[in-house]
C-alpha cells in the first residue's frame, strides 16, 4: 500500500523572485523513477514541506506539458513559507502529490476563454494558461485580465510583457494604485470588463485572487450574462493532508483538497455554507 | 454466520488462550472510570456485559492514536533519510459495544474511500473486534436511533465476532474470517448453538430495544431533514454556538470523529511530522496564516459539526450518519450541547 503522507525529496533547481515577497521554485524530484513518473493536471497543487518546520499547499503553477521540472509560486507568509523562502538551489524540500481534480482542460476546447486574475491569484491561473497557448488553435477568443495592488506586487513581470506583446491573445492589466512610472490602468480589475469583454455566448471565464476581488468578479460577471457554470475558481482552504483525510478544507460535504481545489459557482453556490 | 455456546466460566480461559499470541484489550476499571485497556490477568466479566457503563472513551485510539509519528527524517550529508514506524502487533477488543464497532466500521470507509491510509489500515487489519451486544442500555444510550445498536445485525452490519450474555452462558456469533480464526484456534471452549439460545437471543434483543430511555432518545430524522436542506437558521447555530466550550470534547470521546491536525518536530539535523486528534470545534481548525479563517465564527463551527455529521450529503456519502448513538458527548459536554440536545432543539 502507498504511503500517502509520506513526501518525496525534491532538490531546487532555480529560484526566481517575483516581487517583494514572492519567489519562484523551481523544483526536481530527486528519485529517477519518482521524477519520471511525475504528471499534473492543470489546476492541482502540491504539498511542499520545509522537513521538521511544517508543510503547506501550493498550486502549480507551470506548464504540465513540461514536468520534468515544476514550478510554484510562495509569498513568504507564515513559518513555512519563510522556511522555505530560507533555502537555496540545491536543497531539498519534501514533496507529496499532485493532488486536486485540476482544471477539466478538454472540456474547454471550441470555446472563448476568459482569464480573470488578481495578485498571486495568476500563479495557479497560470498551470492552465500555458497548456492553452501551446493548443492555442483549439480555443476562440483568448483574453488575459490581470491586476495587482501595485505594479510591485505583480508576478511573473518577464512574462507579463510577453503575453501583452502577443498577437494571439487579448491581454488587460490594471493596478490598484500606481506610481510614477506606471503607465497603464489604474483601477480594481473589474473596470477591465467593460472595455475587454465582448461576449459571454460559449465563454469560460477562470477567476482567481483575493476573496474581496472574487466577490466582486462574479458579481459583473453576472451582470454581462455568465452562467455559474461557465465561471470557474479555485478555492482555498488549509488543506492539511490533500488526501481527504485530515478534515480541514471540508465545505459542506465537499472536500476542497479531492473534490477541488477546482470548482465551478454552479458547484460553489450549491454549498451550505460561504467560500 | 456460525452460532457457538461459550460458558462463562470458559470466557477468562479463552482471553488466556489469545493473549497468549497478541494484546487483548477489555474494560478495565482505572480509578473511577472505565477505558479499554490491555487485560493479561483475564477480565472482569462484571464490566464486559449487564448495565456497566460503557468505557469513557471509545476504542478507536487502538486504529487512530492520539498522535502518531507518520515517518522520521534525519540528515544524511546533503540528503534526507526519511523512515516510517511500522506497526505490526496484532490485538483483540474483547467487550467493546455494538456503537463502537459501528464507529470502527464508519471509520474503515473512511480511510479506505479516495486515498487509504496504510497507517489506519495496518492497525486496523491486525485488530479483531470481539463486541458484546447490550442486554440492557444505559442512561444516556441512543444507539436505536442511529442503527449503532443495541444489537448488530448480521444482515445490517459488519462485525468479527458478536456476544450474547445469556447469563450462565455467552452466545458467539461469528460472521468475518478473522472472528472465525479466533474461535477455532480454541474450538474446544466452543460449542455449536441449538436453536433455543438463538430464540433467547431474539427476546432479549426485542427486550433491551424497548428498554430505552424516552431521554435523550432523538428525533433524528427531523434534524437529518433540517439541516440538509439548510432550513435552520444561522440565529438558531449561532445560539447553540454560543453554549460550546471549544474544549473538542465532544470529538475526542465520538467513536465517528477521526479529524486530524499535523505537527513537526525539528531537533537539528532530524525530527518527525507527526499526526494528532483535532476537532472542528476550535477555532485555528480553519484559520489560514493570512489571518482569514472561514470559519471564525462559533456558530458556523457548530453548524459544521452536525452538518458532517447529520446532512443527508454525508449520509449518502459515507452509507450511515456520523453518529452511532453511544452518548459519550452527553457525559463529555460542559455546555450542554451535546447531540441529543441539539437534535432536540433542531426539532423545536
Amino acid at each position: 500500500m502507498s504511503n500517502i503522507y509520506l513526501p518525496n525529496l525534491a532538490r531546487i533547481v532555480k529560484t526566481q523572485n517575483e516581487t517583494y515577497d514572492t519567489r519562484t521554485f523551481e523544483f526536481e524530484l530527486i528519485d529517477p523513477k519518482a521524477k519520471q513518473a511525475f504528471k499534473f493536471k492543470p489546476g492541482q497543487f502540491l504539498e511542499i514541506s520545509a522537513l521538521g518546520v511544517g508543510e503547506a499547499p501550493f498550486g502549480l503553477a507551470s506548464n504540465p506539458n513540461r514536468p520534468e521540472t515544476f514550478q510554484v509560486t510562495i509569498r513568504a507568509v507564515g513559518a513555512v513559507t519563510r522556511a522555505l523562502h530560507a533555502k537555496k538551489p540545491g536543497d531539498l524540500v519534501g514533496i507529496r502529490g499532485p493532488f486536486g481534480n485540476g482544471f477539466p482542460f478538454d472540456e474547454y476546447k471550441g470555446k472563448s476563454i476568459i482569464f480573470v486574475a488578481g495578485g498571486i491569484g495568476l500563479c495557479p491561473l497560470r498551470s492552465l494558461i500555458e497548456p492553452m497557448l501551446d493548443a492555442r488553435s483549439a480555443f476562440k477568443d483568448f483574453l488575459i485580465l490581470y491586476g495587482a495592488r501595485t505594479p510591485a506586487d505583480q508576478v511573473y513581470p518577464g512574462r507579463l510583457k510577453e503575453w501583452e506583446k502577443m498577437p494571439e491573445i487579448r491581454f488587460g492589466m490594471t493596478v490598484d494604485v500606481g506610481n510614477a512610472d506606471w503607465k497603464g490602468n489604474v483601477g480594481v480589475v473589474t473596470t477591465l470588463f467593460p472595455k475587454l469583454i465582448q461576449t459571454a455566448d460559449n465563454t469560460v471565464v477562470f477567476v482567481c485572487g483575493p476573496p474581496i476581488m472574487i466577490r466582486f468578479a462574479i458579481i459583473e460577471l453576472s451582470k454581462l450574462g455568465f452562467k455559474p457554470e461557465n465561471i470557474v475558481s479555485t478555492l482555498e482552504r488549509y488543506m492539511k493532508c490533500g488526501v481527504g483525510k485530515c478534515g480541514h478544507c471540508a465545505i459542506g460535504h465537499k472536500y476542497v483538497c479531492v473534490d477541488g481545489p477546482v470548482f465551478t459557482y454552479k458547484e460553489i453556490g450549491k454549498l451550505p455554507e460561504k467560500s | 454466520m456460525d452460532r457457538y455456546i461459550i460458558r462463562k466460566d470458559d470466557l477468562n480461559r479463552w482471553v488466556e488462550a489469545l493473549a497468549r499470541t497478541q494484546e487483548v484489550f477489555a474494560p478495565t476499571r482505572v480509578e473511577k472510570e472505565i477505558f479499554f485497556a490491555p487485560a493479561p490477568a483475564g477480565i472482569d466479566l462484571n464490566l464486559l456485559s449487564g448495565t456497566a457503563a460503557l468505557p469513557y472513551l471509545p476504542a478507536k485510539d487502538l486504529v487512530l492514536p492520539h498522535s502518531e509519528n507518520l515517518f522520521h527524517f534525519a540528515k544524511k550529508g546533503g540528503d534526507y533519510e526519511l523512515t516510517v514506524p511500522e506497526d505490526k502487533k496484532t490485538a483483540v477488543v474483547l467487550g467493546i459495544r455494538s456503537c463502537d464497532t459501528s464507529g470502527i466500521f464508519w471509520l474503515d470507509k473512511f480511510y479506505q474511500e479516495n486515498l487509504s491510509d496504510c497507517y489506519y489500515w495496518q492497525r486496523r487489519n491486525n485488530l479483531t473486534l470481539v463486541t458484546m451486544a447490550c442486554n440492557q442500555p444505559g442512561k444516556n444510550c441512543f444507539c436505536v436511533c442511529c442503527e449503532g445498536g443495541p444489537f448488530l445485525d448480521s444482515e445490517r452490519d459488519e462485525f468479527d465476532i458478536q456476544l450474547v450474555d445469556l447469563q450462565d452462558s455467552y452466545l458467539v456469533e461469528c460472521k468475518s474470517s478473522k472472528g472465525k480464526a479466533l474461535i477455532e484456534a480454541n474450538s474446544k471452549l466452543f460449542a455449536k448453538a441449538d436453536p433455543s439460545a438463538v430464540k433467547t437471543r431474539e427476546a432479549l434483543e426485542d427486550k433491551s430495544r424497548k428498554s430505552f430511555p424516552p431521554e435523550p432518545t432523538s428525533y433524528m430524522s427531523t434534524a437529518i431533514r433540517r439541516i440538509t436542506s439548510n432550513a435552520v437558521t444561522p440565529e438558531t447555530w449561532t445560539e447553540l454556538g454560543e453554549k460550546c466550550f471549544d474544549c473538542g470534547g465532544c470529538a475526542f470521546v465520538c467513536p465517528c470523529c477521526s479529524c486530524f491536525g499535523v505537527g513537526y518536530l525539528n531537533e537539528g539535523e532530524q525530527g518527525c511530522h507527526y499526526r494528532f486528534w483535532d476537532s472542528c470545534d476550535y477555532s485555528g481548525f480553519t484559520r489560514e496564516v493570512s489571518g482569514h479563517n472561514p470559519r471564525g465564527e462559533k456558530g458556523e463551527r457548530f453548524k459544521r459539526r452536525f452538518f458532517h455529521k447529520l446532512s443527508y450529503q454525508y449520509l449518502k456519502r459515507d452509507g450511515r450518519i456520523g453518529c452511532v448513538g453511544c452518548g459519550r458527548c452527553i457525559t463529555a459536554c460542559p455546555g450542554e450541547v451535546s447531540m441529543p440536545a441539539v437534535v432536540e432543539r433542531l426539532r423545536k
